[in-house]
């Protein structure tokens, strides 16, 4: 079976800094597979590779059976539309209100009428618990509400590969939990591939099915969700426990 | 000091280049058209009827002051018939478009900086690049556009309310009466005289529009660079008008 995201030794430099020094990283079609780090190990860019926001410098990047490399802008369009995207700062657009955000994705793909995106914008609103909520601007939104909208605007259009930077950045432990139960509930329901980055790693392993461990642009380690706290790699277990003596070098964490 | 002046020149450089290419892409967006109609009556509006106010009381001010600094030269050689000939020549040629597009672009022009370079800061822009539209052709374009269509309005309404104030100024304050002032105006001043301006106009609505969007869409470094991208643009602008006056000036004496 084709893999859904496969990344060949995938190089990315900013300046003369090198954030990705070749990233490999396969995710089977319809997995989640969470990927945790340090501060700037480049897993925002690496996200960004995969839906094609960021051209890499060097290696082979392919995304749902189709190779990103030399792609222009304009032929990049139809694999974004097959992607749902959460960013890190919601990017929710503050010249539409939630309910416009929501739509946003559905109207400029075509095909739906009015009355359709109407109604399934509805229903998404109502799943992430926004309904009420459809003519607020994204300005009077509180973070966790932000979250919601970005989520639904991420998978309102069923997309076959969803990534989510952060879902629960800055959220409290409750809000957090319920923002999972929301994506693995979103998963039930359409079996898309996941890809989510998360600084949470105690959240993201009860979500997700694999997670990898993204060290000086390079996966260290990659393992079950579930034991990801036992890892061989003594920097990986670190990481995880929040432990403050160890290999892991400091200014990275 | 040569390490500076390189850094410094390679800095413009870089930026005209940025400008160039962005003035590219808005061409190659509107030939043939293809504009969000939305976004532009939107801007249209947000942009024109919003500046019709301060427009107004400044060219009122800006032409009653061409009045008051020639109106004791003319009375004192008893050629009042001549007083609303000098006032209207340099407000419709030179003083309404560029004190119209210098007001422009402090207003309309640093507020367009600042709304895009917030959407790039919070990852707006590639929230819409992630949804395959084009930041250029959805957002920058209607503006260009909205801006370019705006400035000549305006400075049409202005340079009207410019040629009230000189009369106003002329009849309380010189006692010029108004039959003196209006048949100055109608008498001396040709339609190619009020269409010199006009055509200025049009080409400082599109170096503000493209500065302005330029320095939004390409901001770095958060709240600072917002601030930076702001100044950065209204500098550019004020520059492009008064080259493109000198110019249009010089070719077309």
């Amino acid at each position: 079976m084709t893999a859904a995201i496969r990344l060949d030794d995938v190089h990315k430099h900013y300046g003369r800094r090198e954030v990705l020094a070749g990233v490999s990283l396969e995710v089977a079609p319809g997995t989640k597979l969470g990927l945790v780090g340090p501060a700037a190990s480049g897993k925002s860019v690496l996200l960004k590779l995969v839906c094609g926001l960021e051209a890499a410098d060097r290696g082979e990047l392919h995304v749902l059976g189709e190779s990103l490399g030399g792609k222009r802008e304009a032929e990049l369009g139809p694999i974004r539309r097959r992607i749902g995207m959460l960013f890190q700062n919601y990017a929710l657009f503050d010249f539409l209100d939630v309910a416009g955000n929501v739509a946003f994705p559905l109207e400029q793909r075509g095909g739906l009428s009015a009355g359709q995106i109407a109604e399934r914008v509805d229903a998404r609103l109502r799943a992430v618990g926004l309904a009420g909520s459809e003519h607020k601007l994204p300005g009077e939104l509180s973070g966790g509400m932000k979250k919601r909208a970005g989520i639904a605007r991420a998978t309102v259009a069923d997309a076959e590969l969803v990534i989510y930077d952060e879902p629960s950045a800055g959220l409290d432990p409750v809000t957090t939990q319920k923002i999972y139960d929301l994506l693995a509930a979103d998963h039930a329901r359409t079996g898309a591939t996941v890809l989510a980055v998360s600084s949470d790693v105690v959240a993201l392993a009860r979500f997700v099915d694999e997670i990898a461990f993204l060290y000086r642009g390079q996966i260290l380690y990659r393992g079950p969700a579930a034991t990801i706290a036992d890892a061989p790699d003594p920097i990986v277990r670190q990481f995880v426990r929040g432990e403050l003596a160890g290999p892991l070098a400091e200014g990275t964490a | 000091m040569i390490t500076w002046i390189g850094a410094a020149t390679a800095r413009i450089a870089d930026e005209i280049g940025g400008i160039v290419v962005m003035t590219w892409q808005v061409l190659r967006a509107v030939i043939p058209p293809r504009v969000d109609t939305r976004e532009l009556w939107k801007n249209l509006y947000k942009m024109g009827n919003r500046s019709v106010p301060i427009i107004v009381l400044t060219a009122f001010f800006a032409g009653g002051l061409m009045t008051l600094q020639t109106g004791p030269f003319v009375k004192r050689l008893g050629a009042t018939a001549i007083a609303g000939w000098g006032a209207g020549y340099a407000i419709l040629r030179e003083i309404g478009p560029i004190l119209i597009a210098l007001m422009f672009s402090g207003r309309v022009g640093a507020n367009n900086t600042a709304e895009l370079a917030t959407m790039t800061v919070t990852e707006q822009l590639d929230g819409l690049r992630a949804l395959s539209i084009d930041p250029v052709q959805f957002l920058v374009v209607p503006r260009v556009i909205a801006m370019m269509i705006m400035l000549v309005a305006l400075t049409v309404i202005g340079d009207l309310v410019a040629l009230n104030g000189a009369s106003v100024v002329g009849h309380w304050m010189l006692d010029i009466d108004w039959a003196t002032m209006f048949h100055s105006f109608a008498d001396n001043l040709k339609p190619h005289d009020f269409m010199h301006g006009i055509y200025k106009s049009f080409w400082f609505g599109g170096a503000i529009a493209v500065s302005s969007c330029y320095f939004g869409v390409t901001v770095k470094g958060g709240a600072v660079g917002v601030g930076r991208a702001v100044n950065a643009s209204v500098v550019a602008s004020a520059v492009s008008i008064m080259l493109l006056d000198f110019f249009i000036t010089y070719l077309s004496t």
